[in-house]
């Protein structure tokens, strides 16, 4: 195994040895309230995020301009994401070393790193002179696919989510 | 529990050929789940921009009405991929629901929705001029609730196991 895969996984065993781990295993409740919580903040990220990509490839919310609609979604991603991570990680706690060896968790991070990629050089080039094309209808090439790819990347993110749950990847210890 | 009469129709419905092969399929099962997923993602997202419009935490001076008129045909797209992949899901552990009180809450609660969201709901956003505040955020508050309810009570199928 890689260096680098041998410190992951010795985090991954430290967070299970944690108190945190056996409170997670030992409630009734935490996992579901936990993963209903996750669900409806992807749900949120997801669904906020697919309108700005809908409007950038041109399919939805036209006579709005682009900078208007990121202003007043993005509050909401980022509640959404935030939601997110926190219950991500306490639902992460409870079975570390599993979502170490599982291939679908290893996607669903790879694939949120990308989307996170994307987004940033979207944000850094082509959003940076919004104004020069926020009112048409159409906007660049770039923006396009940065809009393309990250409906795209979002999509896989709930795929391999819920892949974690069928695919665990016991085998692979 | 619901009424007994209902019972052979759910019997009938998970021993349809397609039910059993769905049944036995971990792969066309999370396959249905994750497209009922993008469903709920595409309903809810619309839904809140159209409801945060209605609250007076819309786009600017983009009155509701807009916003609901360009993304009408995107909720119902939602709304299509969910009523699609949702029974197809259901055949494939339909006696279990019948037994599962949150299965019940669920379809409860998406019938007032959808009855609320075409009729009371699509009146409002669609007004013109805009409908009041007091009574536009009245239904804007329910339309959430009512949808948030749906999704809550879905993911408590799965939590909440009968008896």
């Amino acid at each position: 195994m890689l260096p680098f895969g041998l410190f992951l996984l010795s985090i991954c065993q430290w967070i299970d040895s944690t108190r945190l781990n056996v409170v997670m295993r030992q409630s009734n409740w935490a996992f579901p309230a936990l993963d209903t919580i996750h669900t409806l903040g992807i749900v949120l990220v997801a669904g906020t995020i697919m309108l700005v990509d809908l409007r950038l490839l041109g399919l939805g919310l036209r006579s709005v301009p682009v900078a208007q609609l990121v202003g007043r979604i993005v509050p909401a991603t980022l509640g959404g994401f935030g939601l997110m991570l926190l219950s991500g990680g306490l639902l992460f706690s409870s079975e570390a070393v599993k979502m170490y060896h599982s291939p679908a968790f290893r996607i669903k991070m790879a694939l949120l790193a990308l989307a996170g990629v994307n987004a940033f050089i979207f944000h850094r080039t082509i959003y940076r002179d919004v104004a020069n094309w926020d009112h048409g209808s159409a906007a660049p090439v770039g923006a396009r696919v940065a809009g393309l790819l990250s409906l795209i990347f979002w999509i896989a993110i709930i795929a391999a989510g819920r892949a974690i749950a069928y695919a665990p990847g016991y085998d692979l210890g | 529990m619901m009424a007994a009469y209902l019972l052979p129709a759910f019997e009938w419905l998970q021993h349809t050929p397609l039910a059993q092969t769905i049944r036995h399929s971990a792969a066309l099962i999370a396959t249905l789940e994750i497209v009922h997923l993008i469903g709920l993602a595409l309903l809810i997202g619309t839904i809140l921009m159209v409801d945060l419009s209605l609250l007076g935490l819309g786009i600017g001076r983009h009155p509701a009405s807009q916003i609901a008129r360009e993304l009408r045909n995107w909720t119902a797209a939602g709304l299509a991929i969910m009523l699609a992949s949702g029974p197809l899901i259901l055949s494939s552990e339909a006696e279990r629901c019948y037994k599962t009180p949150a299965f019940w809450v669920k379809m409860a609660l998406l019938a007032l929705a959808v009855t609320f969201h075409f009729t009371i709901h699509r009146r409002v956003a669609l007004a013109e001029p805009p409908q009041p505040h007091p009574s536009a955020r009245l239904v804007a508050s329910l339309s959430l609730a009512l949808w948030i309810g749906v999704a809550l009570a879905g993911k408590g199928i799965a939590i909440f196991q009968p008896a």
